[in-house]
């Protein structure tokens, strides 16, 4: 039995002395299962930025985004009781996304946001203007070539860049090879190197 | 000279080559052109961070989540769409209409088969029979045909249908019949 799934059993006998807000997440997960809601709220609340974030990167926009988030923890309420500790909760929760992302974005074409937008350009005050501008073109640039990869070789780039998952790890997520997962990363980086070679 | 594989490249991008392969990709300029690509481009995509939404985002969200979740567990929340009651209450009083007619059509009374079974053993008894052939004694073939109680043709359809030793029997019934009339 794993480090992780005994803290779990043990949270289900554990009669809830602290804070919720003081749990780790292992302690909320077991709690949570009973259906405790406000255990999941602050699951939600830990987790939202990096489940947003995945999303993010895969639809390139932030109402779709959003709405994905939404969709992979409204599903990782209804799966908590399947969720045995074998790994650590966020890999569950990117697991989920992932797949949540996959599925809609194999049913639509991601909507895009403009390569000029310039919403966010808080490091403005600390960078020189000009610089600050350019930088944020060539993220937006990047961003979107990245959505614009096929759905594999998207979601292998975006786990193993911004969240430094193993190869094996991304392999279990997306029920596939550790070769596989290493191919699809070659082509992820290949095509995002032509796509950025071609576009200003 | 062999060049760096898809995966190979891929290690030598994490920095995790295998020794006897960094040997090659020391002296190899087509591989190393490869790997400062593949380098540089992932260098990029690590640096282009996702846009932070509005501060009042994050707990407009984590409300959305709950409301969703609400709205997931509410009554009839996981029943598929077709399971609604707007469905089933039609069918519903289909299915009591079918149930009615059912029950409502009158079936064939038990009685009557019994009747029907016992009928030719009714007629066995030479009483009935007498009845029977003193009311249609009168009645000629043609009569009955017309009348709908044969069918035309039934007559040699029967004949055909005997068997050796009644054919025998109905020859010698014709030729004694036949005997009384030239008499």
């Amino acid at each position: 039995m794993s480090h992780d799934s005994a803290l779990a059993i043990q949270a289900w006998a554990l009669p809830v002395v602290k804070p919720l807000s003081e749990l780790n997440d292992s302690e909320l997960v077991g709690v949570a299962a009973r259906g405790d809601r406000e255990a999941f709220d602050v699951l939600v609340e830990r987790h939202r930025r990096t489940v947003y974030q995945v999303c993010y990167r895969f639809v390139n926009n932030h109402e779709d985004a959003s709405d994905l988030a939404q969709d992979a923890f409204v599903r990782a309420w209804k799966g908590l009781k399947n969720f045995k500790g074998h790994s650590a909760l966020s890999t569950w929760l990117y697991r989920i996304a992932v797949n949540v992302c996959l599925n809609r974005v194999s049913a639509r074409t991601p909507a895009m946001e403009p390569i000029d937008s310039t919403d966010h350009v808080a490091d403005l005050r600390i960078e020189g203007a000009q610089h600050a501008m350019i930088r944020e073109e060539r993220a937006a640039a990047v961003r979107k070539a990245i959505a614009s990869l096929p759905d594999k070789q998207r979601a292998t780039l975006i786990l193993r860049t911004y969240h430094d998952m193993s190869h094996q790890q991304i392999a279990d997520v997306l029920g596939s090879s550790v070769g596989a997962v290493k191919a699809n990363f070659f082509h992820a980086l290949n095509n995002l190197k032509k796509i950025l070679g071609t576009e200003p | 000279m062999n060049h760096l594989t898809p995966d190979e490249l891929i290690d030598a991008v994490e920095s995790m080559l295998a020794p006897g392969r960094q040997a090659h990709l020391a002296t190899c300029e087509v591989c190393q052109r490869e790997l400062a690509g593949l380098s540089s481009v992932l260098n990029d995509a690590k640096q282009a961070s996702v846009p932070e939404p509005s501060p009042l985002f994050w707990p407009h969200f984590s409300e959305r989540v709950h409301t969703a979740i609400d709205q997931d567990a509410a009554p009839g929340g996981n029943w598929p769409a077709w399971m609604r009651w707007q469905v089933l209450a039609p069918l519903g009083v289909v299915a009591m209409i079918i149930l009615g007619l059912l029950i409502a059509v009158p079936k064939q009374d038990p009685a009557d088969q019994s009747l029907a079974l016992q009928a030719p053993e009714a007629l066995q008894a030479p009483e009935n029979w007498a009845m029977v052939t003193e009311l249609v004694g009168s009645i000629d073939l043609d009569t009955a045909s017309a009348a709908g109680v044969i069918e035309p043709g039934v007559a040699e359809r029967a004949v055909l249908h005997l068997t050796a030793e009644e054919q025998q029997e109905l020859t010698r019934l014709l030729k004694a019949e036949l005997q009384r009339a030239k008499s």
